[in-house]
């Protein structure tokens, strides 16, 4: 491949967030190192001005509907990579929001985090627009640097350390399945960037290939069986850091499979849907089934969000446009919810100092607010309208029974029934049981507002779902080319019902 | 039934919101007296809005009245679509004055958390208006759905019983997984719709709305495997024996209030008379679909009653008798023709007044007794003659007695059974000597005979507030069983509309009048 970098003042307009985004960085940094006595909350603040200046520029791009690609065809700028860079530029915002308190926990390098945080944002950032597999793996490993030092950032917590040790080796291990992959398809293909592999004849060497890319990307989104790594590290992380890992590098990592399967690999939808309806299936039942026993908040919204990854994964499993569209309501749905939930975690955290589910007793007396707000999200989480997460739910199942994947779809329903009984655990203690310790709950200002943000998110995307639906449509509209091919392909025959 | 008749003024969705937006109110109010009368007030407007659609509505007609249309989610051909006609408009009635009678009965028997209580119920009383009035299958799984949540609360923390967390999670898991199965029927309606649509290059992709749904054709073996799903959606929530058995526990567990409208609104077969029969018109008819769920009602008949015969706690009794009275109803919905569908749908709003009114007095009981086993009980008619004579006419009514409403719905549903299939009504009829049964042996024992050992002497007759459910409830039983033709006129349109869209005959000529309607 001759590459030849001419870069026009224009094309480096396509990469205006990340280079802001970039300097900002820098800038934060600076002033970390530069007066050593400034709160570190107002590093904070500052990350989160650099990060909504660039939400704004990607705003902007939106309305102007500003597309192209840099570099070869590695770096795309389309409306849904912009869909995918709001969404964590999103979720970033909520987390160092939700930390601000939480990092007086960390016994040093307090203003570092933040700037590990915009970091790995930065990463995804480029993760959403990759589009060939040497810049897939490069801003994959990117953004996992940042991860792998926040997972252990409690420095003399045991827990934090072992999930640190935990997410590092595994994720090492998947980067080298990763480069494998590539390796192998690199081989077979002659070829790197997605777009141009739509046609290429299914070798053994090409399958095996994409199979490990899979598994690597499956380790990112934390679908069965590569979820090993997700509870304990979940658990042991810093809460806000969990709440972080728990959105953004998923939306990032689901880019990326949207981009391969619908893109590189949409020949092959007939080949390719069992594996996604098995590792969907699989995904769903482990995670809400696993659910059910955990005793640990966090702990079971890591199962909950094995058992969301398999949601998600019937939309990609319906491989049409519809399904895309889905996807991308639901991940917002999602958002919303697990961000809230998790900012009531770390709420209750901090006045607590646990994370038990018998902890959350008689929450709804000491704190009618994040008891009401925990509801909604949980709800929201299972699927109970008129709140997001239905919505969201019932797109992506449309998306899928319109391909007759009844199997997938009647695993998915029975599901929402098994994961309504932990959602209700949860729910019983915050309302029916007594506390033991009747003091009301304080919340701080910025954790307010993300619970207000998560509330407003939950809901109005629930009742009003209108302007989200034509989002997330127009988001994938010009994406919906490259996925014509696949639209063609009719299902097998095995998976239709009747 | 395909008609519709829009509304000058949203009076349906201010039905629909005005006690959710009560329920938002009262979160201000601080004092209980004020919260206990505040709710009082919004319950007796939003039965005076209901009494006003109700005077209103035009008779004999088929057509979807005060009609309501706004686009929700135009993606994915959701709309926000409000209408009644002749088979919900008695509902929503219904609900409106069990709600009044529920607050009334709830201002001195719920002491603690008051003001959560009323929110719950009020919210409970939005999410029953909503299945009743929403024309769009989503809207109303919406509301189906959320009806979850505040009755979840109410049995929870309200209820009198030590299981009652069971019950209260067994109730939502069993719905639950009975309303994911219709929403795979929805979304299969919808699917069929998009087909249909881009066959015929109409510019709606995709529908929701019944009645854009019920133009379009759908086939058969479509129709059958909808049918089945919609069908444990439904039989879930009525309960359809033999998925009735949260039922007992959900309604002994449960507060009073709680169990009228549980088992005072029967949500699960008006899903079978609005959704099911009309959109699925062959597969109600098919030979197996009618033969399963006839046998299943009369299973439910016999069964019910035959469980209430040895039940000794009057609620448990209760709960058995409405599975019984259910089979009655889906029994003569399933008679597919006129009496039938009339019979049931009139049934299923006598045990609105009957069923809830015999819950009523268990709550008279139990705050008594604070039980209702029959061990408590005997000989009671000397100590509480107005209690004793109330008793005995809701009673009554509810086995059916002639001169009370029981007997037109039930005597209506066993003339459409015998005409449908003469065997079918008389193994039903069975159920009537079982439900007299049960019923008087329960009567003679806890109220005529010797008094019982465990009566207390000083117990006080009917209070005033107890006199007003009682005899509110009494005054709807005897109009309605000697006087039912306002009633009957008010839904006869819609029935026979269904009963035209069965017997596919003059299914042509509106099929005509839908095209000319657009």
């Amino acid at each position: 491949m001759t590459f030849v970098l001419n870069l026009s003042f224009s094309d480096l307009l396509l990469l205006l967030p990340e280079i802001f985004l970039t300097c900002w960085l820098c800038v934060v940094i600076t002033v970390d190192f530069v007066s050593p006595q400034l709160p570190k909350d107002r590093l904070a603040y500052l990350s989160v001005g650099g990060l909504l200046a660039t939400l704004g520029c990607l705003a902007w791009f939106d309305v102007n509907q500003v597309s192209g690609t840099l570099f070869g065809d590695m770096f795309v700028l389309d409306r849904m990579a912009i869909f995918f860079k709001i969404f964590i530029l999103g979720a970033t915002i909520l987390v160092i929001l939700a930390s601000i308190e939480y990092v007086d926990r960390f016994t040093l390098f307090r203003g570092e985090y933040y700037v590990l945080v915009v970091m790995s944002a930065l990463g995804m950032m480029f993760m959403a627009s990759a589009n060939d597999l040497l810049s897939v793996f490069v801003s994959l490993e990117f953004s996992t640097l940042g991860f792998y030092i926040l997972v252990s950032y409690l420095r003399d917590d045991l827990a934090s350390n072992e999930a640190g040790l935990k997410f590092f080796i595994l994720g090492v291990f998947a980067a080298g399945l990763f480069a494998y992959g590539i390796s192998l398809v690199y081989g077979e293909t002659g070829k790197l960037v997605f777009s141009d592999m739509t046609s290429t004849q299914a070798t053994p060497g090409l399958i095996i290939g994409f199979l490990l890319i899979f598994a690597a990307l499956g380790f990112k989104i934390g679908a069965v069986p590569f979820h090993s790594w997700i509870p304990d590290t979940y658990h042991g992380a810093p809460t806000p850091v969990t709440a972080f890992l728990s959105i953004a590098p998923k939306g990032a990592a689901l880019a990326i499979l949207l981009r391969i399967f619908l893109v590189a690999l949409g020949t092959f939808k007939p080949t390719w849907i069992y594996l996604l309806v098995v590792v969907s299936i699989v995904s769903m039942t482990y995670g809400n089934i696993v659910a059910i026993a955990q005793r640990n908040i966090k702990r079971l919204l890591a199962y909950s969000g094995i058992a969301q990854i398999g949601n998600v994964l019937i939309g990609l499993a319906a491989g049409t446009k519809m399904g895309n569209d889905a996807i991308l309501f639901y991940l917002l749905a999602y958002l919303f919810a697990n961000i809230g939930a998790f900012a009531v975690v770390i709420a209750v955290s901090q006045a607590i100092g646990r994370d038990e589910i018998e902890d959350y007793r008689g929450l709804g007396r000491r704190s009618p607010f994040l008891a009401f707000s925990m509801l909604l999200f949980l709800l929201s989480l299972a699927g109970v309208p008129p709140l997001a997460g239905f919505i969201g739910k019932l797109y992506i199942f449309i998306a899928a029974i319109k391909e007759g994947l009844y199997t997938l779809i009647t695993v998915g329903l029975i599901n929402i029934v098994i994961s309504m009984y932990y959602y209700l655990i949860v729910v019983k203690q915050m309302y029916i049981n007594e506390p033991i310790d009747p003091s009301p709950i304080s919340i701080s200002g910025p954790m307010k507002a993300v619970i207000y943000v998560g509330l407003a998110g939950t809901l109005v995307i629930g009742i009003y779902p209108q302007p989200f639906t034509d989002w997330v449509v127009a988001a994938t509209l010009k994406f919906a080319n490259f996925v014509a091919p696949a639209a063609t392909v009719t299902p097998p025959s095995l998976l239709i019902g009747s | 039934m395909l008609e519709e008749l829009t509304a000058v003024f949203p009076i349906l969705s201010c039905i629909l919101f005005l006690p959710v937006v009560g329920a938002i109110v009262l979160w201000l109010i601080d004092d209980e007296d004020m919260v206990r009368s505040s709710t009082l007030t919004i319950a007796l407007v939003e039965l005076a809005l209901s009494v006003f659609v109700l005077l209103r509505f035009v008779p004999e007609s088929a057509a979807m009245q005060f009609a309501e249309r706004v686009e929700w989610i135009p993606a994915l051909g959701i709309s926000y679509h409000l209408a009644v006609d002749g088979i919900s408009v008695l509902f929503v009635g219904l609900t409106a004055f069990l709600s009044v009678l529920v607050v009334i009965y709830s201002w001195d028997t719920i002491r603690h958390q008051v003001k959560l209580y009323m929110m719950c119920l009020l919210a409970l009383e939005t999410t029953t208006m909503g299945v009743f009035l929403s024309l769009d299958l989503i809207l109303f799984f919406v509301f189906w759905e959320l009806m979850l949540i505040p009755s979840y609360f109410l049995i929870k923390l309200w209820g009198g019983g030590a299981d009652r967390h069971y019950a209260a999670l067994k109730f939502v898991i069993y719905t639950l997984l009975g309303s994911v199965f219709m929403l795979v029927g929805i979304a299969l309606l919808d699917i069929n719709y998009h087909q249909w649509a881009s066959l015929h290059h109409s510019d709606h992709a995709y529908s929701f709305d019944l009645l854009e749904l019920l133009t379009v054709p759908i086939p058969m073996s479509q129709q059958i495997l909808i049918f089945w799903l919609m069908f444990l959606g439904f039989a879930f929530k009525a309960p359809v024996f033999p998925f009735h058995t949260w039922l007992p526990d959900a309604l002994l567990e449960g507060p009073i209030g709680m169990a009228v409208v549980l088992a005072g609104l029967k949500l699960g077969t008006f899903g079978f008379i609005r959704f099911s029969i009309p959109l699925l018109p062959d597969a109600s008819k098919s030979d197996t679909i009618v033969t399963v769920v006839v046998v299943l009602g009369l299973c439910a008949i016999l069964y019910g009653a035959w469980m209430a015969l040895v039940q000794p706690d009057f609620r448990r009794l209760l709960a058995y008798s409405s599975v019984s009275h259910l089979g009655f109803v889906v029994v003569g919905l399933f008679a597919l023709n006129y009496q039938g569908l009339q019979g049931s749908l009139l049934t299923m709003i006598n045990l609105g007044f009957s069923t809830a009114g015999l819950f009523f007095i268990a709550g008279f009981l139990y705050s008594r007794q604070q039980t209702t086993e029959l061990s408590a009980f005997g000989g009671m008619a000397k100590q509480v003659p107005l209690l004793a004579t109330f008793f005995l006419i809701i009673g009554l009514a509810s086995i059916g007695l002639p001169g009370t409403n029981g007997f037109v719905g039930e005597f209506l549903i066993l003339l459409g059974a015998f005409e449908a299939k003469w065997w079918v009504g008389s193994i039903a009829v069975l159920g009537v000597i079982f439900g007299a049964a049960y019923f008087l042996w329960y009567y003679e024992r806890s109220m005529l005979g010797p008094l019982g050992s465990s009566v207390k002497s000083t117990m006080s007759d009917l209070q005033l507030r107890e006199m007003v459910i009682a005899v509110s409830l009494s005054i709807m039983i005897l109009w309605i069983g000697l006087y039912p033709s306002p009633f009957l006129r008010i839904m006869n349109g819609s029935v026979q509309a269904l009963v035209d869209r069965l017997h596919h005959d003059k299914t042509a000529a509106l099929e005509q009048s839908i095209t000319e309607r657009r």
